[in-house]
């Protein structure tokens, strides 16, 4: 996708076993090149997982997790809490809250993980890198 | 035999650790039987040139409280760092930042404008601001230069042990200097406390349900507390969730909850974003899948200032340390 060799965005994204990693494996989303990883559920990607993917100089975060309801464990209504609580940290610590998105991705929707990747990349690389 | 001998030092605190080591009451008495306290600022007359006479590795331990924020403790820890085989960390502020770290919300030239220029007693006109180097007939004064970021004591200088707590308690003072005197003492970076939860601790615990849930954030003033009920239960934020154990439960005992002075477990690298994560984990949930999520981030406006009170003493010891500011 759009990662070209210069003036690109350092973006990285969680991305849950159960919804999208079937969809990931199918794309021609390449994980190693874009950043993706798959986690066993959104609900394992706690907030200390996200600020250390800034402490590597990521420019933003997407995690991408089962939509409401359909979460086996139910976990991503604790991750949708978890990234509303981050994000008012965030904006304290005068990092812009729009750096972390969550995305609710079900089985098979491809086109909609590589619309979210895109859109965020692009939004990330008008922020820039968190000074 | 010359007894061993030690320091206590502080850096950017309030006394209180002090004043633990003075609330050790006949203790005391056990510990200078034992050590000779070759350096103790705050009672006892010996200068820096005291210290810079001793041997390298001279002193057995020195205990330091504060966090660094001026030239000054930085030197100060270094040179007690090269005279002492072990440095302890004692108390919140040396340990992850304590109180004085929440200064990271700001930075110097923000704490000078407020303290010096635009705090309601103050009166300076001719906007006259702390200098390192000033200029008299008599010659030339010195101030250490104040950082624009506060540290922790591991941020400045090698670290060997943690004394937790704001202040550490007497006993956890006492396991820490027997250990030390013995010889008995856990792998280097170790904290001198338990290693359970404060909730594993806590009497109120039996008055938890099966599922713990916050269904609205409160406050100690706005709600009448019950002091048999679990705080997380009446809706008001208590850290004995992930904080570490150890501390008497002294704020507990007073119907308040806890604020995480004792610091986080062991292996959690972010004190605040763990605590975070937990509450976060229990709010709303018997309701979650009824609220949309306009609705649970207005829920949500209740909980006022939440970094200041999830790094209310660990700011400094954070991944993030401190505020981004405007250039």
């Amino acid at each position: 996708m759009n990662n070209t060799a210069t003036n690109s965005a350092k973006i990285m994204a969680f991305c849950c076993d159960w919804s999208v990693q079937p969809g990931l494996r199918l794309s021609d989303f390449q994980e190693e090149e874009e950043k993706a990883i798959v986690t066993m559920c959104s609900g394992r990607v706690g907030p200390e997982l996200i600020v250390q993917a800034f402490e590597y100089d990521a420019w933003g975060v997407l995690i991408c997790a089962c939509p409401l309801g359909e979460c086996e464990h139910d976990a991503n209504y604790k991750t949708l809490r978890r990234v509303f609580l981050l994000k008012r940290m965030l904006s304290q610590f005068n990092i812009e809250p729009e750096r972390v998105r969550v995305e609710w991705v079900d089985t098979g929707e491809v086109g909609k993980l590589q619309n979210a990747w895109n859109v965020f990349y692009e939004e990330m690389k008008k922020l820039g890198p968190i000074k | 035999m010359a007894k061993p001998k030690v320091a206590f030092y502080w850096n950017a605190s309030c006394g209180g650790c002090e004043e633990a080591v003075v609330d050790l009451a006949e203790d005391i008495l056990g510990v200078v039987d034992a050590v000779d306290i070759v350096f103790w600022p705050v009672a006892l007359d010996f200068k820096k040139k005291d210290v810079e006479k001793l041997k390298d590795n001279e002193l057995v331990a020195s205990f330091i409280n504060g966090a660094i924020r001026t030239e000054e403790q930085k030197e100060m820890v270094e040179l007690l760092r090269r005279k002492s085989e072990l440095v302890v960390a004692f108390g919140s502020c040396a340990h992850l930042g304590g109180i004085p770290g929440l200064a990271n919300f700001s930075n110097r030239n923000e704490i000078f404008e407020r303290v010096y220029k635009t705090s309601e007693s103050t009166s300076n006109t001719e906007g006259v601001f702390p200098q390192v180097k000033t200029q008299i007939s008599e010659g030339e004064l010195t101030l250490p230069l104040f950082f624009d970021t506060v540290k922790t004591l591991d941020q400045t200088v090698d670290v060997d042990y943690y004394v937790p707590g704001c202040a550490p308690p007497p006993d956890i003072i006492m396991d820490a200097v027997n250990a030390i005197l013995k010889g008995d003492l856990p792998g280097k970076g170790s904290v001198l406390a338990p290693k359970k939860a404060l909730c594993d601790e806590c009497e109120r615990n039996e008055s938890k349900p099966e599922k713990l849930e916050i269904s609205e954030f409160n406050r100690v003033h706005q709600i009448e507390v019950d002091p048999e009920k679990c705080f997380l239960t009446q809706g008001i934020i208590c850290m004995g969730i992930s904080t570490r154990a150890g501390c008497g439960q002294r704020c507990i005992n007073a119907n308040m909850p806890c604020r995480g002075c004792f610091g986080p477990l062991d292996g959690v690298k972010d004190f605040g974003l763990r605590s975070m994560s937990a509450i976060a984990s229990i709010f709303a949930l018997t309701n979650e899948e009824n609220l949309s999520e306009d609705e649970l981030e207005k829920l949500m406006d209740k909980l006022v200032d939440p970094a200041g009170l999830f790094y209310m003493y660990s700011l400094p010891s954070s991944i993030l340390r401190r505020k981004r500011m405007e250039k």
